[in-house]
C-alpha cells in the first residue's frame, strides 16, 4: 500500500499546523511546541510508482504551496517502539477513518485518478498525519489525539514515537 | 445474500415487549409496542425485522412529533390559583391554529409539505425550512453539522416538485468555548471542539453546495456543553405551478442521489433518546456535498420538464420514511435490492431505514421513465427505479424472492396510539431588582464587559468563514460598517432573487430571535421575546410586518418530565398569542426533544430554547437600509418605550444582579411601531435602523456608531421610560419593541407624523469625533467611549 502524504513547503505557512498547536495548547498540553501537518492518502491496487508520483503531484498537492512524500504504508510495526515511561521530542499521529465509514474523500480521488487516465482497480483511504515536537509520552500523545484530533466513535488513530 | 429475522412479539410479556424495544433501539413505549403486537396477533404471524424497524422509524418522535400532538394534561398555578387543560393536539390548537385562524392569502403551503411556501410575486412562491441536528453533532460536530446543512437543503429540494435553494441560516446553542478541559465531563467533546467542528461542518456543506449562508446566531450558556443545538435552515424559490404533489397509483419509485450505506441508522429512533457516553455509533453520517450539488441540479431540470409527478428527500427514516409518506394513502411495492448500495453485506431493514445522505425519492408516471433517468445522467447522478406506488394500501417490501415485509399504510400511519403526558406550570412571581446606579467609571467597564460578553461579542469568526456572497444575490450582508476590517452585527439579511427570477424588484428578508436566558425564568416571555426579536430584525432592514411569516424550533429537555412540559406549553401558547396579536402566521416548525444527558449517572438536562426565523418579501429592495451610522449631524431617535425589565439581562449575569423583570412584548404598541418603520424606510426618512436586543441601548447605539467609524452625542435623559429609572437601569435594560433610527433633520417632524402617538425619543445626534459621549445631567453622568476601543473590545472574544 502506498502512502502519500501531502505537506506545506517550508517557505509557507503550516496554518492547519498551527491551528492544531493553539488547540492542543488551549486544552492544558502545554508540553507541545510545535506541530506539523500533512494530509494523508493511502492507495492500495496495482499501480506503478511512476503512476503513483502522478497522482500525488497533479491531483493530491498544490505544486506551488505543497510537496509531497511517497512511501509504503506500514499497517503493523510502529517506527519505534513507545510505551508510558518513554519520553520523545518528535511523534507522528495518524488519524484514518474508521472501516466502512463513508470517505467521500476518497470516492472523489478513485473518481480523479480515473479521470487522469489510471485505469486501474485502486482502493483509497484518506486520513490525517500530525507530527508533534515536545516533551511527549504515551499518555500525553494518546490524550491529545482522542480530545482533538480523532473521533474515536467514526475515527482511529495511531501513535508512533520518532527517534 | 442477507435475508431477514422473524422478531418474536406476540407472546411476549410487557417487560419482555419494553426490553425489545430498548434492545433494538426502536424507542417505542409499552403502549405503542402493545398495538404493535395486537396488530400482528391478528394478523397471526410475528413480525420481521424489517416490519418492526419499519413501524419504529415511522412512528419516531422525529417523525410523528409524538408529544406535541399527543394528549397532555396541563396544570397551571398563578398566584394560588390552580387551573387544568386538556390538549388534544398541542400543536394544532396553538401554534397551527394561529395559523389557521389568521388565513393569509399569501400563504401558500403551511405544515404539510417540508417547508412552508409564501406568495413571491405572481408565479413564484418563497419556501423557507429550518432543522435541528443536535444529537448528531454532540457525537461528531462537522459531519453532523454538514448533514444538518444537506439535510435542510434538501428539504426545501424536496417541497412541491422542488424549490431552488437561495440562502441557509444557521443558528448554534454552545457551551462556554473557554471551559478548562478538567472541566468538560468525560467522554463529551471540549465546547471549543464542538464550535469549531459545527462552525466547519456548516461553511463546508453550504459553502460547496454553492449556497450563500446569510443569516444566523450563536448562544452560548454551560448547559448546552454536552447537548449542543444545530439549528440550520434554508429558503428557496420554487414556481407555484410547482407547489402541489400528487403520487398516483402506478407511479414508479426513483431513488436517485447517493448510494445506501450503514450510516445514520436508528438517527430517527436515537433522536428520542437521552445523550450519554455509550450512544450508538451508528448514528453519525457522513455527508457529500458534491454529490447533494449535482442532484440538485439534476432534479430541478426534471422538475422543469414536468417528469415526476412527487419529490420528496431522504431524512430520518431514509427510504422508510420517504417512501412511506408519499405512497401512505395509497400503498407501495418496493424491491430492497434493487437499492443502490455503498457495499455488500446489508440486511435488508437496514436497506430500507438506513440515513445515507444525498438521496431523493421521485414519483414517475411510467412514461417519463427513460426521460428521467437519462436528464440524471447527463450530470452523473445515479437514479434507480426500486419500486412502484400501488392502490392496495399495503406496504410490501421485497428483497429478491422474499415478502420481507407486508403491511397496511392506515396502520402505519393512524395506528400510533396518542400518548397522555402530564405537564405542569408553577408561575412565579417576577420581582423587581434592588435599585441600582452605577458610576459614570462603572458605567464605561460596564458597557465594555458587556460588548465582550459571549452572547453579545462580534461572531465575524464564523460569518467569514461562511460564503455569504456566492449567487451574487446577497444585498443585505449580515457583517456591515464601512469596510472589512469595520463591521456590526446586521439585523437580518436580504435576498435579491434576480439570477431566478429576471426583472424582479423584490427581495426576501430572512432573519430571527433566540433568547433561553429569558426561558431560564419565564419561557412564556422567552417565546414572545424570540417572536417579537425576530420580527424587530426584518423589520430594521425594510421588512413589512404584514408580509411576516414566522417558523418555530423547539428544543426541550425530557418530556416526560410534567415540569418540562409544563414550560414547552406555556411557550406553546405565547406562539400562539403573538402569532395572533402581530397577524404573523406560522408557516413550518419542528422540535427537538429529549436534549438530555447524564454525567457521572446524574441527568441534566438543557435550557428550553425557541428558535423562531422570520421571512418575508419586500417589494422594492431599494427600500432596504443597514445598521451603521451614515451621517454627521444626523439626529438619533428611539423608537418605543425603555421599561425596567433586566431579568436574564446580560447586565445582570455580569454584575450579578438578583431578580428582575423579564422584559415583556407588548404586540399592540411593538405592531405599530413596526408599521411604522416599514412606512417611514419606503419613504426614505430613516438612514439606519437597528434593533434593540441583548446588551440594551448602550451596546446597539455602540455597535451602529463603531460600524459606521462616526461619534455619537447621547442624552440619556432623554430617553422614554415607562417608570423612574437609573441611567444603568435606561442603557442596559431589554426591554422589547424598541429601536433606534437615524433621521436627517430635514426629515425629522415627517418621521414624527409617521410616528405620531406612539413613543420617539430623540436622544442624540451622530458626530465626526472618534468616541461616543453618554450623558445624564440627572445622575451627574459623563462618560466618553472611543470607538476603537468599542470595536476592539467587541471584536477579540470569539478568536479561535
Amino acid at each position: 500500500m502506498f502512502c502519500i502524504e501531502v505537506f506545506t513547503k517550508n517557505e509557507f505557512k503550516d496554518s492547519r499546523g498551527e491551528h492544531v498547536l493553539s488547540d492542543i495548547i488551549s486544552l492544558d498540553f502545554n508540553c507541545v511546541n510545535k506541530v506539523e501537518y500533512c494530509s494523508l492518502y493511502l492507495i492500495d491496487g496495482k499501480l506503478f510508482l511512476k503512476e503513483v508520483k502522478l497522482i500525488a503531484s497533479c491531483l493530491l498537492s498544490d505544486k506551488i504551496t505543497e510537496s509531497y512524500s511517497i512511501t509504503k504504508y506500514d499497517t503493523e510495526n510502529p517506527s519505534y517502539l513507545f510505551n508510558n515511561n518513554v519520553v520523545t521530542s518528535k511523534a507522528v499521529i495518524d488519524v484514518l477513518y474508521k472501516k466502512g465509514v463513508t470517505d467521500t474523500v476518497s470516492a472523489s480521488v478513485i473518481k480523479a485518478v480515473k479521470d487522469l487516465g489510471i485505469n486501474k482497480n485502486i482502493e483509497v483511504k484518506t486520513g490525517h498525519r500530525y507530527y508533534l515536537y515536545g516533551k511527549l509520552s504515551k499518555t500525553i500523545l494518546d490524550g491529545i489525539a482522542c480530545k482533538l484530533l480523532s473521533n474515536t466513535l467514526i475515527q482511529e488513530y495511531k501513535v508512533n514515537g520518532l527517534k | 445474500m442477507k435475508s431477514v429475522t422473524i422478531v418474536e412479539i406476540l407472546n411476549l410479556s410487557d417487560k419482555q415487549l419494553i426490553d425489545l424495544s430498548k434492545k433494538k433501539v426502536l424507542s417505542l413505549s409499552l403502549a405503542e409496542m402493545k398495538v404493535v403486537q395486537r396488530y400482528f396477533k391478528k394478523l397471526k404471524r410475528n413480525p420481521t425485522d424489517v416490519e418492526i424497524e419499519t413501524i419504529a422509524q415511522t412512528w419516531s418522535e422525529h417523525c410523528k412529533h409524538k408529544t406535541l400532538t399527543g394528549i397532555i394534561e396541563y396544570i397551571q398555578t398563578d398566584n394560588g390559583k390552580r387551573t387544568k387543560k386538556i390538549y388534544n393536539n398541542l400543536l394544532k390548537e396553538t401554534i397551527f391554529r394561529a395559523t389557521v385562524e389568521l388565513n393569509k392569502k399569501w400563504c401558500l403551503s403551511v405544515f404539510k409539505d417540508n417547508a412552508g411556501i409564501i406568495d413571491f410575486d405572481s408565479k413564484n412562491g418563497v419556501a423557507f425550512k429550518v432543522e435541528t441536528h443536535n444529537h448528531p453533532c454532540a457525537l461528531e460536530p462537522y459531519g453532523g453539522a454538514a448533514t444538518g446543512v444537506g439535510g435542510v437543503i434538501r428539504d426545501i429540494l424536496g417541497v412541491g416538485l422542488g424549490a431552488k435553494p437561495l440562502a441557509n441560516t444557521d443558528v448554534f446553542c454552545l457551551g462556554n468555548p473557554n471551559t478548562k478541559a478538567s472541566k468538560v465531563p468525560k467522554g463529551m467533546h471540549h465546547p471549543r471542539r464542538i464550535a469549531k467542528g459545527v462552525v466547519s461542518g456548516v461553511r463546508d456543506y453550504g459553502n460547496r453546495m454553492g449556497i450563500p449562508t446569510v443569516n444566523g446566531a450563536v448562544y452560548f450558556d454551560d448547559g448546552y456543553m454536552a447537548n449542543p443545538l444545530v439549528y440550520c435552515g434554508t429558503m428557496g424559490i420554487i414556481p407555484k405551478s410547482k407547489i402541489e404533489k400528487k403520487v398516483s397509483p402506478g407511479d414508479l419509485i426513483l431513488v436517485v442521489g447517493g448510494k445506501t450505506g450503514r450510516d445514520g441508522i436508528h438517527g430517527a429512533t436515537f433522536s428520542s433518546i437521552n445523550l450519554d457516553q455509550s450512544s450508538d455509533v451508528s448514528a453519525v453520517q457522513i455527508g457529500n456535498p458534491i454529490v447533494e450539488k449535482k442532484v440538485l441540479d439534476a432534479m430541478l431540470n426534471a422538475r422543469d420538464l414536468n417528469l415526476s409527478r412527487a419529490v420528496t428527500d431522504c431524512g430520518a427514516g431514509g427510504l422508510s420514511s420517504a417512501i412511506g409518506e408519499l405512497g401512505e394513502k395509497i400503498g407501495a411495492i418496493v424491491y430492497l435490492d434493487k437499492v443502490p448500495l455503498k457495499y455488500s453485506g446489508l440486511c435488508p431493514w437496514e436497506i430500507w431505514v438506513s440515513e445515507a445522505q444525498e438521496r431523493m425519492v421521485f414519483a414517475v408516471p411510467p412514461k417519463n421513465k427513460e426521460k428521467i433517468v437519462e436528464v440524471f445522467k447527463k450530470e452523473n447522478v445515479e437514479a434507480v427505479f426500486v419500486g412502484q406506488f400501488t392502490k392496495g394500501k399495503k406496504l410490501i417490501l421485497k428483497y429478491g424472492n422474499d415478502i420481507v415485509a407486508n403491511m397496511d399504510m392506515p396502520f402505519l400511519h393512524d395506528g400510533l396510539p396518542k400518548p397522555t403526558r402530564k405537564a405542569k406550570c408553577n408561575i412565579k412571581e417576577e420581582k423587581l431588582q434592588k435599585a441600582f446606579t452605577l458610576t459614570s467609571l462603572e458605567l464605561s467597564k460596564v458597557l465594555k464587559n458587556i460588548l465582550a460578553d459571549l452572547n453579545v461579542c462580534s461572531r465575524e469568526w464564523i460569518i467569514r468563514q461562511y460564503d455569504h456572497e456566492v449567487l451574487g444575490q446577497t444585498i443585505v450582508k449580515p457583517l456591515q460598517g464601512n469596510n472589512i476590517e469595520v463591521s456590526g452585527p446586521g439585523d437580518a439579511a436580504v435576498i435579491f432573487p434576480q439570477s431566478i427570477i429576471k426583472g424582479t424588484k423584490k427581495g426576501i428578508v430572512l432573519s430571527n430571535g433566540l433568547n433561553p436566558s429569558y426561558g431560564k425564568i419565564n419561557t412564556y416571555k422567552m417565546a414572545s421575546s424570540a417572536i417579537e426579536e425576530a420580527l424587530r430584525n426584518a423589520v430594521c432592514v425594510g421588512g413589512n410586518i404584514e408580509k411576516l411569516a414566522i417558523l418555530d424550533n423547539f428544543c426541550w429537555g425530557n418530556p416526560n418530565e410534567p415540569e418540562i412540559l409544563g414550560s414547552l406549553v406555556r411557550s406553546a401558547n405565547a406562539c400562539y398569542d403573538m402569532s395572533k396579536a402581530f397577524d404573523v402566521p406560522f408557516i413550518s416548525g419542528k422540535d427537538s426533544l429529549h436534549n438530555e444527558y447524564f454525567i457521572d449517572g446524574k441527568k441534566f438536562s438543557i435550557p428550553p430554547a425557541l428558535l423562531i426565523s422570520a421571512v418575508g418579501v419586500i417589494e422594492n429592495i431599494t427600500n432596504t437600509i443597514t445598521m451603521p451610522f451614515k451621517n454627521a449631524g444626523n439626529k438619533i431617535y428611539v423608537l418605543g418605550i425603555t421599561r425596567n425589565e433586566l431579568g436574564g439581562s446580560v447586565i445582570s449575569k455580569i454584575k450579578n444582579i438578583k431578580n428582575g423583570v423579564v422584559p415583556n412584548v407588548y404586540p399592540k404598541e411593538s405592531r405599530s411601531i413596526m408599521k411604522g418603520i416599514y412606512k417611514a424606510i419606503g419613504k426614505g426618512l430613516i438612514e439606519a435602523c437597528h434593533d434593540v436586543s441583548e446588551g440594551g441601548l448602550a451596546v446597539a447605539i455602540s455597535e451602529m456608531s463603531f460600524a459606521a467609524g462616526k461619534g455619537a452625542q447621547i442624552n440619556v435623559g432623554s430617553i422614554k421610560t415607562a417608570s423612574n429609572m437609573s441611567a444603568a437601569e435606561i442603557l442596559f435594560s431589554e426591554s422589547n419593541g424598541r429601536f433606534i433610527v437615524e433621521v436627517a433633520p430635514h426629515n425629522e417632524n415627517k418621521l414624527k407624523k409617521v410616528f405620531k402617538g406612539l413613543s420617539v425619543s430623540e436622544i442624540g445626534y451622530i458626530t465626526d469625533n472618534d468616541f461616543i459621549l453618554f450623558e445624564i445631567q440627572k445622575e451627574k453622568i459623563r462618560f466618553k467611549e472611543k470607538l476603537t476601543n468599542l470595536l476592539n473590545t467587541w471584536k477579540s472574544t470569539i478568536e479561535f
